[in-house]
């Protein structure tokens, strides 16, 4: 059981996405459960990059073989998660208005599914009525905001206010390039990450907190 | 000294008798923007791909106002390429890439004419049209040789990530096919060729290879993928470019600090903008100012869109002091003057760039 663990670990590092399936086929044929496959074999595989990642061992195209492989394994355990797939939380995504760019929305989506959330991606351009919609619809454990440039980061601010409308509670993260902590403070944002990885810890440590 | 006297002095790593100061883009917004200051006769305020020929020359005419106003040492041309409208926000290129318009700055490919390496045999290369660089040739009839020409052309690997239309697509392929990533970077570099010998043909001085290779944390791909699938292509365009008479710059956004050895050993002969956010130009000085010349470094994410003309001045004189003596530093913002900025502090930037920058630099604490 152990290294079966241990081979699902190494083919999601790897990027082996018909490895990663098959090796999830072998233990569910074996009677392990499904939660424990993705919370002991594929997680701790996106867990280790990310410490490569900030070690400077990894890069972007290793983060993505592996985020793939891991999207490729979470489809073969949905089925038999059903309900549980929420795990850790729903997260709903989106770049704000005006910013048309997605790479640093998708790390973070992966680094996040890769840390047991389950993302709703709401897409580019999102205007801050859709970002309210997507709130009551689907009613996140977080909200993240993306920017890309420093004029369509002042789009931030009254997508966070007009979610407080609706629920003066909800958590809301912001990110991307032109971001610090002290322009998330600013504008009233619950959390703040540097990187895609780290996006995904603070996402945690916030569910968390709230308990 | 004239304009391009200066620009070429800086990138021969000397003092010229002072800091070139040049700028990597303008956008249509804050041309308009900047326009203001300097005439009443501009066009409407849209994007160039949905102006009439008559507003894109008024637009064009309004830069070179600008540019000649604030005594630039340089121009900068883009590649024009003809585009075909596909809907209200896209158009389509000559290599059938589709590119979204944005509000924002400059069009931003979200589709390619490839899907993957099975799409590579059906490929038609787009080669330059002299009308693409219709740009240069006004610039060149406006300015001539008193200030330097440059031209931005994306590099093999914005090339190659726009063709199939995600950046995440070719990082994949870095690590499940790295011959197909090879045979596409072919493909653009022999276009990239055919645009440098366009350029210089045209009389260009300066090419910058575009594309960024970073992000603020770190490089988009590690310094053995850049040695694999960038840096020969680099090579082997810089090597061109310096066959041709031309001088050539690297561009990246980001920390370009893993691969900075690689665009040395590239052959670029500058690099811009070391963003002030994530690489020290002290640091940069240091350990590049022997071989690399310096452009850019003036922040346009906080200070030039929300700083004060006095916050400007500060930082302006203290990158001057630290990326300016011995040569080898042209001033400009650390991307480009987007419509964010505010252009009162792009004219701040100027003045005290011309207040500070006079060699020798006698800059006191």
């Amino acid at each position: 059981m152990e290294e079966l663990l241990l081979r699902i670990k190494k083919a999601v590092m790897a990027g082996e996405e018909d490895e990663v399936k098959e090796l999830l086929e072998r233990g569910l044929g074996r009677g392990m459960e499904p939660r424990r496959l993705l919370e002991e074999g594929m997680m701790p595989a996106m867990e280790e990059i990310g410490r490569l990642f900030s070690q400077g061992e990894a890069f972007i195209p290793e983060l993505l073989v592996a985020a793939y492989a891991m999207e490729a394994g979470l489809e073969v355990l949905k089925p038999y998660l059903g309900g549980e797939m929420r795990g850790r939380g729903l997260v709903v995504l989106g770049t704000v208005q005006g910013d048309i760019h997605s790479i640093g929305k998708n790390l973070v989506r992966m680094c996040l599914e890769g840390a047991g959330f389950e993302v709703v991606d709401i897409g580019e351009d999102v205007k801050k009525e859709k970002f309210v919609e997507a709130y009551k619809e689907f009613k996140p454990q977080i909200m993240g905001l993306s920017a890309l440039l420093s004029s369509t980061m002042q789009n931030m601010q009254p997508v966070i206010q007009a979610l407080r409308e609706v629920d003066p509670e909800a958590l809301v993260m912001v990110g991307g390039a032109p971001i610090t902590q002290e322009f998330a403070d600013q504008i009233g944002a619950s959390g703040y990450a540097p990187n895609a990885f780290e996006a995904a810890l603070k996402a945690k440590e916030l569910v968390e907190r709230r308990g | 000294m004239n304009g391009r006297e200066r620009m070429l002095a800086a990138f021969a790593l000397k003092e010229p008798d002072r800091v070139p100061v040049w700028e990597m883009a303008f956008n249509e917004e804050s041309i308009i923007k900047l326009g203001r200051f300097f005439t009443e006769d501009l066009p409407p305020m849209k994007f160039a791909q949905q102006m009439t020929t008559e507003e894109k020359l008024k637009l064009v005419a309004t830069l070179f106002t600008i540019v000649r106003e604030l005594e630039l040492d340089g121009i900068t041309s883009i590649g024009l390429l003809g585009t075909e409208p596909v809907d209200k926000d896209h158009v389509k290129d000559g290599w059938g890439r589709i590119l979204r318009i944005s509000e924002e700055g400059e069009a931003t490919a979200v589709g390619g004419p490839i899907a993957g390496p099975q799409d590579l045999k059906e490929l038609k290369p787009y080669h330059p049209q002299e009308s693409d660089l219709i740009m240069l040739m006004a610039a060149k009839g406006s300015f001539g040789d008193e200030i330097a020409q440059v031209v931005v052309q994306p590099g093999p690997f914005r090339e190659s990530w726009t063709l199939l239309g995600s950046m995440e697509k070719l990082l994949f392929y870095y690590m499940k096919n790295s011959q197909f990533v090879k045979d596409l970077a072919r493909v653009v570099t022999d276009y990239i060729l055919e645009v440098v010998d366009m350029c210089a043909d045209l009389g260009a001085d300066i090419i910058a290879i575009d594309g960024d290779l970073a992000f603020s944390q770190t490089t988009l791909m590690s310094p053995a993928q850049y040695e694999e699938f960038v840096l020969p292509y680099h090579q082997e365009i810089t090597a061109h470019a310096h066959a041709r008479g031309l001088l050539i710059f690297k561009h990246s956004d980001g920390n370009m600090w893993p691969i900075m050895d690689g665009i040395v050993e590239a052959g670029f002969d500058g690099f811009h903008p070391v963003q002030p956010q994530c690489m020290d130009i002290g640091d940069f000085k240091n350990r590049y100012g022997n071989r690399l010349c310096i452009l850019g470094n003036i922040d346009c994410t906080y200070l030039l869109p929300f700083g004060s003309e006095e916050e400007v001045e500060k930082s302006v004189k203290e990158t001057i002091a630290v990326a300016a003596p011995g040569g080898g530093y042209v001033i400009s913002s650390s991307n480009s003057i987007h419509p964010g900025c505010k252009p009162e502090n792009y004219i701040a930037m100027v003045k005290a760039a011309r207040k500070y920058g006079v060699y020798p630099i006698k800059i006191e604490d």
